[in-house]
């Protein structure tokens, strides 16, 4: 095990409804090592995906705070905060998100720091997408399309990716594949926290956390 | 990537809410153009209407008989020719045109004419307009139409007036009015022969208005008219006047209304197709923001966007303008074909002007796309 290079401090998240305040997540503490791969359980509205858009900075926490490297991530200014995301975060979704209109290797450069293309290029091939490079997203299967937003996430070298329900639109074999990719990712000293319904990466996992009701139930 | 390589890529990609955004920014550009290319073509066209509509201030003695005015047309009561001048040099007082005529009627060949002396046409200072009137030689005489008739006079014949002979330069084409009897000849000489030397009979005006910031400018004239020509009256033909503001009122609605419309119509149909394009795109904009970019690049993909489409509107809407230009506009217009041009100087206006529009109509949609939460968006998964 190595230093946490993310931390989660009374972390909670309360949104304002109609009928008053509702509490979707936390407080939450959690720590994140590099070279570990966690997963997250818990059912639908449990706050999976608030815990892990919040550890992204990309939710404005309610309450505690979000480390990341060092950095209190909602402390820095929205500027500060989407740099400090490009440089060491990198996000999987379920629905890959991939920008329509571009290639596969243009979508593969949006998420690489200098936007080379035989670099994407390169990490294409690591996936098993060689001689797809000008593809649209649209040309590809959803396993495909997965490997590339996983390419994406992987191509501005980040210490941590933040994936929610990666494989839940994939089948069997192309979820095993995407979850091969994550475990080499921490393999190589990288941090995984995966949000999951089902216990299909939990093998792979170092740790599984469940959420119930936005608390850390185990 | 560049900011403007995306947005080049998304254009293509997303071609139906391009070209509607370009098709409106051209039509807006297009109609903005035949408006401009006709501009001064309908200006001259109303000025002609409104002009030959006639004088709408008669300035006449106090002392003419306002019943015998009526019922012949003219006052026979004069005042001295130099109120004419003093009119035209008052500062203060606006006019497009001035004249002075002497008026009789006269006795030829034993038929009753109109004897009409008319002065030269006095233009407002430093502004040389074409006359409403033709000016006749000394001399010589114009013949209404009935009047060349009974006489049995043409062009190049003689007539002799009041026992002087004057040469017929022109037959004035059938009017409907009194001026189908009238005699037309220089001021100086009608004076001559009906013994009224520096006289006038009456001074017609056209456009004639006192500058007074505030109140009826009618009023303010008459005020004005007191003092400067003593014993004048001014008779006002409000019909005409009435028609002359009808034509400027719908020259100024067409430049008021017609065009702010089409600007913001243009502006609303932009920001309308860009609030579309900004919801349709709002998954991208999350996944941008999941990459790290800031507001700064999500704002220049819409703007730039925006801001390119209106330079490719501008661009066809020119060339689209120009060509319905000159072959619909003198129909529609009722304007001469030849004084349809094309200004060049509005491609650069449309090109800047355009693009600027499209800019600020999607902003609002811009901003949209920078303050929506992304993770409102990325959390639907």
């Amino acid at each position: 095990m190595t230093e946490p290079v993310l931390m989660a401090r009374s972390l909670g998240k309360t949104y304002q409804g109609r009928r008053g305040a509702v509490r979707a997540l936390g407080p939450v503490d959690l720590e994140f090592e590099g070279g570990t791969f966690t997963c997250v359980h818990g059912p639908s509205g449990s706050g999976k995906t608030t815990l892990l858009l919040s550890l992204g900075g990309m939710l404005h926490p309610s309450s505690g705070l979000v480390d990341l490297k060092g950095t209190d991530l909602y402390a820095a200014d929205g500027k500060q905060r989407s740099a400090l995301r490009a440089r060491h975060v990198g996000f999987v979704f379920q629905l890959f998100h991939l920008v329509p209109y571009l290639d596969i290797v243009e979508n593969v450069m949006l998420g690489a720091v200098d936007g080379d293309r035989a670099a994407a290029a390169a990490v294409l091939a690591d996936l098993g997408l060689s001689g797809r490079e000008s593809h649209r997203p649209s040309e590809l299967s959803a396993g495909e399309r997965q490997r590339v937003a996983l390419g994406r996430a992987l191509a501005g070298r980040p210490s941590i990716i933040l994936a929610d329900e990666p494989t839940g639109n994939l089948d069997p074999e192309n979820g095993s594949e995407v979850l091969r990719h994550l475990g080499t990712f921490r393999d190589n000293g990288g941090t995984v926290v995966m949000v999951s319904h089902g216990a299909d990466a939990d093998a792979l996992a170092d740790r599984v956390v469940h959420l119930r009701d936005g608390q850390v139930s185990g | 990537m560049r900011v403007f390589s995306l947005v080049l890529r998304e254009l293509r990609h997303n071609r139906a809410n391009a070209v509607l955004i370009v098709t409106g920014v051209a039509s807006a550009v297009a109609l903005f153009v035949v408006f401009f290319s006709t501009g001064k073509a309908r200006e001259d066209r109303a000025r002609v209407h409104m002009r030959d509509l006639g004088y709408n201030l008669r300035i006449i003695s106090k002392a003419a008989d306002m019943e015998r005015f009526w019922l012949d047309g003219y006052s026979s009561e004069t005042f001295p020719e130099d109120y004419i001048h003093r009119l035209a040099q008052t500062k203060g007082l606006t006019y497009n045109h001035l004249i002075g005529r002497l008026e009789r009627e006269v006795t030829i060949d034993g038929r009753g004419f109109l004897l009409t002396g008319l002065s030269p046409e006095y233009s407002p200072p430093g502004k040389q307009k074409p006359p409403m009137i033709f000016e006749v030689p000394p001399g010589t005489v114009y013949l209404g139409h009935a009047a060349a008739l009974h006489l049995s006079k043409s062009k190049g014949d003689e007539v002799t007036v009041l026992g002087r002979p004057l040469k017929v330069v022109e037959v004035v084409g059938e009017a409907g009015s009194s001026d189908d009897i009238r005699v037309w000849g220089a001021l100086k000489d009608v004076q001559a022969l009906l013994n009224a030397e520096q006289r006038l009979s009456e001074i017609q005006a056209l456009d004639c208005l006192c500058l007074e910031p505030d109140g009826d400018p009618l009023t303010a004239l008459r005020a004005q008219l007191e003092s400067l020509l003593p014993d004048t009256h001014l008779v006002h033909k409000r019909n005409l006047a009435e028609a002359r503001a009808k034509q400027r009122r719908t020259l100024q609605r067409e430049n008021a209304f017609l065009l702010p419309v089409a600007l913001l119509g243009c502006a609303a149909w932009v920001a309308l197709l860009m609030t579309l394009n900004v919801r349709q795109r709002l998954p991208e904009v999350g996944t941008f923001r999941a990459l790290g970019k800031g507001s700064g690049f999500i704002a220049r993909l819409f703007l730039q966007k925006a801001a390119l489409l209106g330079v490719a509107g501008a661009a066809l809407g020119f060339a689209l303008g120009s060509a319905l230009a000159v072959p619909f506009a003198p129909g529609i217009f009722k304007i001469p074909a030849e004084s349809v041009r094309l200004e060049w100087l509005l491609l650069p206006v449309a090109a800047v002007a355009a693009p600027l529009v499209c800019a600020v109509a999607s902003l609002v949609p811009a901003m949209l796309a920078v303050t929506r939460d992304p993770a409102e968006v990325l959390r639907g998964d």
